[in-house]
C-alpha cells in the first residue's frame, strides 16, 4: 500500500491510504456536498487549497468532462474516506495527490474548531511523515497568495455567444466557473471573459451593458485591478458579482471584508431574502465575507445560520451581487433567476441611459 | 389564523385534533406513533391544546400525558364526530396519521362534520390530497407544470355500471385500448385508494391483466384501475420535501432504492443519501420536487417518488411517479437518517410557523430552514414475516408484505449494509450447500426475495463476477461491487486476515466464529469501534443532541478502544449513573410496537428517577429512536458485542433487557458473559439471567411448578420422532406441539393423532437433540388468561388479568381479550393471583413478568382448575393494553423497581377498571395472498385495537369497528354452530360459497372453511373463523344500542383494588 500523510497546522500528522502520489500544501478546507465532486474539483475557487470531502464516498458515478467547471483540477490535494478508482485515475492523471481511508469527520471537526488551517501532504511509496511536515512548512496563508488571479484567470479576452441578441456582459474572470458563463449564454447574453487584471480602457472599448465580477480564490484585497475597475465603471454601467465578486464590489465601494473561521462550503446554505421572507438553498464556497457593506450598498439577503450578507443591492447605482453561487453546479438550482435579474438590470439601464431617438 | 413574525408561539389557545393511524398493519406500522408523538410535543410547545384519537393502545401517542385529551376510540367518522362535538377543536391536522388519518379526515369533510363544527383542516388542504390520490388528476397537474410522468391511463366503470355486467369483449376492448395508450406490455396495473400499494403489480401477460382489471374494478373505492407505463429497471428515488406558508421549500434528503423500480419502496433495500445519481440529475429531481410541492400547495412534509436512469446525458432522465402529501414511513426513515424532525416541523408549519422561525434542536444554532448534510451512509432493510407464512410467496413486488424495517448507519456502504442486515434479525432458511448454481441464479438472484442479499454474498463466495451478478439481479454495479467486497472480506477472514471483514461491518464475534479464532485474538487485531454523532450538518456546526452511531476506525489502528477513545464524539455524561435500555428491533409478527412502548416507558421512568437512560435500537419507525426520547440514542444492531461496546463507551452502570421483547431477552446471557470477559463495571439489571433461562428451560420450569404445587398441562420434551409419539400416547390426543425457544408461537400446532404428529415433525420442524420439541396436553375448551405483573423481589403488583375470547388452540397473541375478565369467579381469580405471586417469588422476579394460564371447568358444575402454560419474567405484548385499560403504567413501575425502588417506596397500587376494555387484533391476510386466514396456534396478527365501554357487548362492538370488522346487516354465511346471526342478517346457504362471495352476494362470513375465508379476505368482506369470536359477535350485535360511549381515557372510572383479593 502506498504511504500517505497529512500534516496539520500545529504538527499533528494523520495517516491514510495513498491513492494518487505527489506532495502538496495548501489551506485545508471541507465541503459538505455529497454530490458534485467533479464540479467541486474543477472549481477555480479551490486554488491553493486542500479539499476534504465530509461525505465519505466520493467518485460513485464516474467522471465525465461535460460536468467540469474548468479544464483542470484546482485543489492542490484531495482527502476523503473512500475514493473510487474512477476519480483516483483522474486525479492521478492531473498530478493531484489523493488520500483516502482517513477519518474525514475528525478532519472536518478539527477545521470547524480550529479554523481553516495550513496543511502539508505527502503520498508515495517511500514518503515519510517528515515529507508532509516539510510541505506544511512551505505552506502560505491564503492572503499571502497576492497574485493568485494569474493562476486561474484567462490570459486573453475570449468572447462567447458573439451572435447573441442579449446584453453584452464584461465578465472579469477571477477564476470563473464555467456555469456562470453558461447561465448567461442560456439567457442570450454575449459574454466577454476578461483577464482578472484587465485595463479599464479595454473594458471601455467593449462598452458592456453590465460589468460582472466572477467568483475566485483567495483574499479579495489582492484583486486591486478589479476593485479599481468597479470604481471606474459603477457610475455609468450596471455591476454584478458572485462570491469573490460580491466582496470585490464591496471593497470598491467603501465596504470591508473579513476572513471567516472556516468559511461556507457546501450545497445546503440557507439564505433568507429580507423582502420576500422566503428561504432558498444555495451553493457556497467562500472563506472571506463582506463585513460592512459601506454606504453605497444595502444588504438584501442574509445567511440564516450566521447572518452574513448573501446579497447586496446598490443604493444609488445599479448593482446586484450574491455571496453564494446562483449558477449551482454543484448544488440547488433555486437561485438561477439571479441571472435574469442581472440581465434585466442591464437592459433597463440601457433603455433609460440612452436618450430616445426622437 | 394567528401568524406571527417574531417567532413567538403560534398555537396559543387553539385546540388541535390529531388523528392517529390505528392498528399496526403491513404498510402502516409504528412510524405514525413516532410522528404523532413528535407532533403532540411540537404543538404543545407552541401553546396549543391537543386532542388525540387513535384506536391503537400499544402506542406512546395514546399515553395520557402525551396530549391534553386522549381518546382510544375507533377511527370512524361516527366516533370522531362525537369527539369533535365534545372537544370543539379549532383545527385538525390530517397529514400525520398515515392513509387512515387522511381518509377519515376526507370523510369527515365530505359528511359535513368539519363544517358543522367549524373545524379547519390545517396544513395541507384536502384538494391537494385528492390531487395526489386520483392519478388522473395528478397527471394533469404534473403535465401543467411540465413534469414528466410515466405514461398512464385509467380503466373505469361508467356511472351505475357493475363489474359483473361487464362482458369479456367489452373488458378486452377497454384493456387493449389502455395498454396501447401507455406503450404496450408490460404495464403496471394498480387500484387507487389503497394502502401500501396493495392490488398492484407489473403485468406482462394480457390474460393476467384482464383478470387483474376485473378484480381491481370490483375492489377500488372509485371503481377505477390505473394502467401505467412500466419503468421496471429504472432506479427508484424518494425525495422528502418540506414547505411553509411563505413558500420556502427544502429537501430533507433523498433516498435511493437498491432494488430496481418495480419493487415497492417498502420492500426495497434503501440507501440515504443517493450514491449513483450525479449532481445534475439530483438537482433536476430536487427542483422538480420543489415545483411539485408548490404546485400542489402542500404545507409541511411530503414525499415524492421518482424513477431515474442514466440515458447518457449529464443528468440522466427522470419521471415523477407518485406524491404522498403527508408524513409517511419514508419520512420517519428520513428523519432518523438525517436528524431532521419532519413531523415536528410539519406540525409547526401547520400552525403557521415559517421554517426559519423553527429552531433546529440538534444543533441549537441553526433553524429548520436548511437541508441536512450527512457524512455517513444509511441503509434500511425490510423485515418480512416469511417464517410465519409457509404458503405465501415472498417474491418482492409492487405490493408490500414486510411488517417492519431496520436501519443502520455506517461510514461506508458495506458497514451500513451489514449492520442493517444484522439488525433485521433475519436468517434465510436455506442451506446454501444444497443449492446448485442454477437454482442460486434462478431462484435467489434473478428473483427478488428476502434472501437475495445473502444469495449475492453466496454467489461471490462461489466466484461469480460483479458483471454476472449485475446481469442476474439488475442491481446497479456500484452496489454489487460492494456486496462482493463484503464476500471477499469474509473469505479473507476465514483465511486469518480479519481487518477487512471488521471494517466491512462484521462483528468480532462473527469473524471469530467464521475463522474458528478466539474472540480476544480477533479483537486485538482489528480496528475498534468508536462513536460518531448524527448532527444534520456533516460536522459544520457543533451539535448538542446525543444521537450516535458506531463506526470502525481505519486499518491504521487496531485493538479495542478504551475510555475516551471508545467514546469518540460521545457527549453523554460518563460520571453519572446511567442505564442502557435495549429496544426491540424491527417490527415483526409477535414482536410489535408494544415493545417499543415498553422501552420508551423504561427510559421515561429512569429519567424520572434521575438516572441517565440510553437506548440501543435500530428501528427507524419508533418513538424509542427519536433523538429526544433518551439521554443517548445509539442506532445499532442488537448484539451482545455491540451493546457491550455502548456500555463501555458510555460507562453505563446497567443494561435493561426486559423491555425489547425476545430480541433483547435473547442477548441477556451472551451480554452478561461479554461484560464479564471485558471486566466492565456494569450489570444486566432486574430478574437474573439465570431465572430467565429457568423459565425457558422446560424441564427445570416443570420441576419448579411441581415444587410450588402449581398445575401444568401434562407434557414433556422430545428430541426424536419416537419420543414425541411416546409422549403423545402417554398424554393422550389432542396434544399441542411446538419447538422450544419460540417467538410468537412460531411453528406451533395442535395435532389430533399419530399421523398428524408425524407430518408435523417431518414437515414443520426438524427435531433433533439440539432442537427439541415440546409436547403438551391440549386443554380444549379451557378459558385462557394472561397476567402481567411487576415484582420487586418481595411483593407483587398485578397490572391486570386478561381473559381471552378465543379458547385454547388460538395463539394468545391472536386472541381478542378483555379486562377485567368476564367469566371467572372470585375463587378462581384468587387462585390466579396466588399462582402469579408464587411464580414471581420463585423466579426472584425483579421487574415485569407475564404468566399465561388456562382455566378448566369455567361455567360448569365442576370446580375450576388453574393451569400454568408459560411464565416469562420480561415485558409482554399485552403491557400497553393493560396499562391503558387500568391506568397503571406497569412498564414504568418495573423499570423503577429494577433501578432499586420497591413497590412500597413507589407507593403504587393496583387498579381495576369499571369499564370493559376489549383488545382485538388485526390480521395481514389481505396483504399475503395464499395465506391461511383461520386463527390457530401460530400467531399471525400484526397489530391491535382497543374498544372500551361500560359493558362487554358495546366494547366488543367498538373493537370490531376499530379493527374494520364490523358489519351488522346484509347477507351472511354462517357455517359454524352459533345461533343468533339470523336476528341481524339474512343468513343464506350457497352451494359454492367462494363463488357467491366473489359475485358480491355475501356481506359477512362465519366459517372455518379455508376457501371461503380466503375469498372473503380477497374481497375484503368481514369474517369470523372461530366459534368463540362468533358468539361474542352475536352478543355484541344484540346489545349494541348505537351509543358509542366515547370518552377520554382519563375520564374512564377505575377503583383502587387488588386483583383477585
Amino acid at each position: 500500500m502506498t504511504a500517505a500523510y497529512v500534516a496539520l497546522e500545529g504538527g499533528h500528522v494523520l495517516e491514510g491510504r495513498g491513492r494518487a502520489p505527489g506532495t502538496a500544501h495548501g489551506e485545508l478546507v471541507f465541503t459538505t456536498a455529497y454530490t458534485g465532486y467533479e464540479e467541486s474539483l474543477t472549481d477555480p475557487s479551490y486554488e491553493e487549497q486542500v479539499l476534504t470531502f465530509s461525505y465519505p464516498l466520493i467518485g460513485n458515478y464516474g467522471v465525465r468532462e461535460e460536468r467540469f467547471e474548468d479544464d483542470r483540477v484546482h485543489p492542490r490535494a484531495v482527502l476523503a474516506k473512500e475514493l473510487t478508482a474512477d476519480v483516483v485515475d483522474w486525479l492521478d492523471s492531473e498530478g493531484v495527490p489523493a488520500i483516502d481511508h482517513l477519518d474525514t469527520r475528525e478532519v472536518v471537526t478539527d477545521i470547524r474548531d480550529g479554523g481553516a488551517m495550513k496543511c502539508g501532504i505527502a503520498v508515495g511509496e517511500d514518503v515519510t511523515q517528515e515529507d508532509a511536515l516539510d510541505e506544511l512548512a512551505a505552506c502560505k496563508s491564503m492572503s499571502e497568495h497576492t497574485d493568485i488571479g494569474t493562476q486561474v484567470s484567462v490570459d486573453e479576452p475570449i468572447v462567447h455567444g458573439a451572435d447573441n441578441d442579449g446584453p453584452d456582459v464584461a465578465l472579469v474572470d477571477c477564476g470563473a466557473k464555467g456555469s456562470i458563463v453558461d447561465s448567461l449564454l442560456d439567457r442570450d447574453a454575449t459574454v466577454h471573459v476578461l483577464p482578472y487584471d484587465v485595463a479599464a480602457a479595454d473594458v471601455d472599448a467593449l462598452d458592456p451593458d453590465v460589468l460582472f465580477i466572477s467568483n475566485g480564490p483567495g483574499d479579495p484585497a489582492n484583486y486591486e485591478d478589479a476593485i479599481s475597475l468597479v470604481q471606474a465603471f459603477v457610475e455609468e454601467t450596471p455591476v454584478a458579482g458572485i462570491c469573490l465578486g460580491q466582496q470585490i464590489v464591496a471593497e470598491a465601494l467603501g465596504g470591508t471584508t473579513t476572513k471567516m473561521t472556516f468559511g461556507h462550503r457546501g450545497v445546503n446554505q440557507p439564505v433568507l431574502d429580507l423582502e420576500s421572507g422566503q428561504v432558498v438553498m444555495t451553493t457556497q464556497n467562500h472563506g472571506y465575507t463582506v463585513d460592512d457593506p459601506g454606504d453605497h450598498l444595502e444588504i438584501t439577503q442574509v445567511n440564516v445560520n450566521d447572518d452574513t450578507p448573501e446579497g447586496l443591492d446598490g443604493i444609488q447605482h445599479d448593482i446586484i451581487t450574491r455571496q453564494y453561487h446562483p449558477e449551482a453546479n454543484p448544488g440547488p438550482e433555486d437561485t438561477l433567476d439571479f441571472f435574469d435579474d442581472v440581465l434585466a438590470m442591464a437592459e433597463t439601464h440601457a433603455t433609460t441611459a440612452v436618450p430616445a431617438d426622437d | 389564523m394567528s401568524t406571527d413574525t417574531d417567532g413567538t408561539e403560534t398555537g396559543d389557545g387553539r385546540t388541535i385534533l390529531l388523528i392517529g393511524s390505528g392498528p399496526i398493519q403491513i404498510g402502516q406500522a409504528a412510524e405514525f406513533d413516532y410522528s404523532g408523538a413528535q407532533a403532540c410535543r411540537a404543538l404543545q410547545e407552541e401553546g396549543a391544546e391537543v386532542v388525540l384519537v387513535n384506536s391503537n393502545p400499544a402506542t406512546i401517542m395514546t399515553d395520557p400525558e402525551m396530549a391534553d385529551r386522549v381518546y382510544i376510540e375507533p377511527i370512524t367518522t361516527d366516533a370522531i364526530a362525537e369527539i369533535i362535538a365534545e372537544e370543539n377543536p379549532d383545527g385538525v391536522i390530517a397529514g400525520l396519521g398515515g392513509q387512515t388519518g387522511l381518509n377519515v379526515t376526507a370523510e369527515l369533510a365530505e359528511e359535513g362534520v368539519l363544517e358543522e363544527y367549524d373545524v379547519e383542516i390545517m396544513g395541507t388542504p384536502l384538494d391537494t390530497i385528492y390531487a395526489t390520490e386520483d392519478r388522473d388528476l395528478f397527471r394533469q397537474r404534473m403535465e401543467k407544470i411540465g413534469q414528466p410522468v410515466p405514461g398512464s391511463t385509467t380503466i373505469s366503470l361508467e356511472e351505475g355500471e357493475e363489474v359483473s355486467e361487464l362482458t369479456e369483449e367489452d373488458l378486452h376492448e377497454r384493456v387493449q385500448a389502455a395498454v396501447d395508450e401507455v406503450g404496450g406490455l408490460p404495464v403496471i396495473a394498480r387500484t387507487t385508494y389503497t394502502l401500501g400499494g396493495s392490488g398492484s403489480g407489473v403485468v406482462d401477460d394480457f390474460d393476467e391483466l384482464l383478470a387483474r382489471v376485473r378484480k381491481g374494478l370490483r375492489l377500488s373505492r372509485n371503481s377505477e384501475v390505473l394502467i401505467t407505463e412500466s419503468i421496471a429497471g429504472w432506479v427508484e428515488y424518494e425525495y422528502e420535501v418540506m414547505r411553509d406558508a411563505d413558500d420556502s421549500c427544502i429537501i430533507i434528503c433523498n433516498m435511493e432504492n437498491i432494488d430496481p423500480m418495480g419493487i415497492h419502496t417498502g420492500e426495497s433495500t434503501v440507501v440515504t443519501p443517493s450514491q449513483i445519481v450525479p449532481d445534475e440529475g439530483h438537482q433536476e429531481m430536487r427542483t422538480a420536487a420543489l415545483d411539485v410541492i408548490r404546485e400542489l400547495g402542500i404545507q409541511g412534509g411530503c414525499n415524492i417518488q421518482f424513477a431515474w436512469r442514466d440515458d447518457g446525458t449529464p443528468g440522466g432522465e427522470y419521471r415523477v411517479v407518485e406524491v404522498n402529501p403527508r408524513v409517511s414511513r419514508s419520512s420517519a426513515l428520513a428523519s432518523k437518517a438525517t436528524g431532521y424532525p419532519i413531523a415536528r416541523v410539519t406540525a409547526k408549519v401547520a400552525l403557521g410557523k415559517r421554517l426559519h422561525e423553527i429552531e433546529n434542536e440538534i444543533t441549537g444554532e441553526t433553524t429548520a430552514a436548511f437541508e441536512p448534510a450527512i457524512d455517513y451512509v444509511v441503509t434500511k432493510v425490510p423485515r418480512w414475516p416469511k417464517d410465519k407464512f409457509d404458503d405465501v410467496d415472498f417474491e418482492l413486488t409492487t405490493a408490500m408484505k414486510s411488517t417492519g424495517e431496520a436501519m443502520a448507519i455506517g461510514r461506508t456502504f458495506e458497514e451500513s449494509l451489514l449492520k442493517a442486515l444484522r439488525s433485521s434479525e433475519y436468517e434465510p432458511d436455506v442451506d446454501w450447500d444444497d443449492v446448485s448454481d442454477e437454482e442460486l441464479e434462478e431462484r435467489y438472484l434473478e428473483r427478488p426475495s428476502p434472501d437475495r442479499p445473502y444469495a449475492m454474498f453466496e454467489a461471490f463466495e462461489r466466484g461469480y463476477t460483479t458483471e454476472e451478478v449485475v446481469e442476474l439481479t439488475g442491481i446497479f454495479e456500484w452496489y454489487t461491487e460492494r456486496y462482493k467486497r463484503i464476500a471477499d472480506s469474509t473469505l479473507a477472514a476465514q483465511e486469518g486476515d480479519f481487518t477487512e471483514a471488521a471494517i466491512a461491518g462484521h462483528t468480532n464475534a462473527t469473524i471469530a466464529s467464521a475463522a474458528g479464532a478466539d474472540i480476544d485474538t480477533v479483537e486485538s487485531e482489528v480496528p475498534g469501534r468508536t462513536y460518531k454523532q448524527v448532527d444534520t450538518c456533516a460536522g459544520e456546526f457543533e451539535a448538542e443532541t446525543p444521537y450516535y452511531y458506531s463506526a470502525r476506525k481505519n486499518e491504521f489502528e487496531s485493538g479495542p478502544l478504551i475510555g475516551d477513545a471508545a467514546a469518540g464524539e460521545l457527549e453523554v455524561d460518563r460520571d453519572v449513573e446511567s442505564v442502557i435500555v435495549v429496544g426491540g428491533g424491527p417490527i415483526r409478527i409477535g414482536q410489535g410496537v408494544e415493545f417499543d412502548y415498553c422501552s420508551v416507558h423504561a427510559v421515561q421512568a429512569l429519567r424520572e428517577q434521575g438516572i441517565d437512560a440510553h437506548v440501543v435500537n435500530n428501528n427507524p419507525e419508533t418513538v424509542s429512536t427519536d433523538y429526544d426520547t433518551s439521554d443517548g440514542l445509539f442506532f445499532e444492531p442488537i448484539t451482545a458485542e455491540e451493546v457491550a461496546d455502548v456500555a463501555e463507551a458510555a460507562d453505563a452502570d446497567g443494561v435493561m433487557v426486559q423491555f425489547g421483547g425476545q430480541t433483547s431477552v435473547n442477548i441477556a446471557e451472551p451480554l452478561q458473559d461479554e461484560i464479564e470477559r471485558r471486566g466492565l463495571d456494569c450489570e444486566v439489571m432486574g430478574t437474573a439471567v439465570e431465572a430467565i433461562d429457568l423459565a425457558e428451560d422446560r424441564d427445570r420450569f416443570n420441576a419448579l411448578m411441581d415444587e410450588l404445587e402449581i398445575a401444568q398441562p401434562e407434557g414433556g420434551t422430545a428430541v426424536s420422532k419416537e419420543e414425541a409419539l411416546e409422549l403423545a400416547h402417554e398424554i393422550g390426543y389432542p396434544v399441542l406441539v411446538r419447538p422450544s425457544y419460540v417467538l410468537g408461537g412460531r411453528a406451533m400446532d395442535v395435532v389430533y393423532d399419530d399421523e398428524e404428529l408425524e407430518t408435523y415433525i417431518e414437515e414443520a420442524v426438524r427435531v433433533s437433540p439440539g432442537n427439541p420439541i415440546l409436547v403438551d396436553d391440549f386443554l380444549e375448551d379451557a378459558v385462557e388468561l394472561d397476567v402481567d405483573a411487576v415484582a420487586d423481589g418481595r411483593s407483587v403488583l398485578i397490572g391486570g388479568i386478561m381473559e381471552h375470547i378465543e379458547t385454547a388452540g388460538v395463539h394468545s397473541g391472536d386472541s381478542a381479550c378483555m379486562i377485567p375478565p368476564g367469566s371467572l369467579d372470585e375463587d378462581t381469580l384468587g387462585r390466579v393471583r396466588e399462582v402469579t405471586e408464587d411464580i414471581a417469588k420463585a423466579l426472584k422476579t425483579k421487574g415485569l413478568m407475564n404468566v399465561q394460564l388456562a382455566v378448566t371447568g369455567v361455567g360448569e358444575d365442576e370446580e375450576s382448575k388453574v393451569y400454568v402454560l408459560e411464565a416469562n419474567p420480561r415485558s409482554s405484548r399485552t403491557v400497553p393494553y393493560v396499562s391503558k385499560a387500568t391506568g397503571v403504567p406497569i412498564a414504568k413501575i418495573a423499570a423503577k423497581v429494577m433501578a432499586g425502588e420497591t413497590l412500597e417506596s413507589l407507593g403504587v397500587a393496583e387498579q381495576i377498571p369499571e369499564h370493559t376494555s376489549i383488545k382485538e387484533v388485526v390480521l395481514p391476510f389481505d396483504r399475503l395472498p395464499g395465506s391461511d386466514p383461520r386463527l390457530g396456534p401460530e400467531m399471525k396478527s400484526t397489530g391491535e385495537v382497543m374498544g372500551t365501554a361500560s359493558e362487554f357487548g358495546t366494547a366488543y362492538w367498538k373493537a370490531q369497528q376499530a379493527a374494520g370488522n364490523a358489519v351488522s346487516e346484509g347477507t351472511a354465511v354462517v357455517d359454524l354452530d352459533v345461533d343468533g346471526f339470523e336476528d341481524h342478517f339474512d343468513v343464506e346457504a350457497f352451494d359454492d360459497v367462494p363463488q357467491a362471495i366473489r359475485e358480491g352476494e355475501v356481506d359477512f362470513v362465519v366459517s372455518r372453511d379455508r376457501d371461503s375465508l380466503e375469498m372473503a379476505v380477497e374481497e375484503e368482506i368481514p369474517y369470523l373463523s372461530t366459534v368463540a369470536s362468533a358468539e361474542a359477535y352475536v352478543e355484541a350485535l344484540d346489545s349494541f344500542d348505537g351509543e358509542l360511549e366515547v370518552a377520554a381515557v382519563t375520564d374512564r372510572p377505575h377503583r383502587v383494588e387488588n386483583w383477585g383479593e
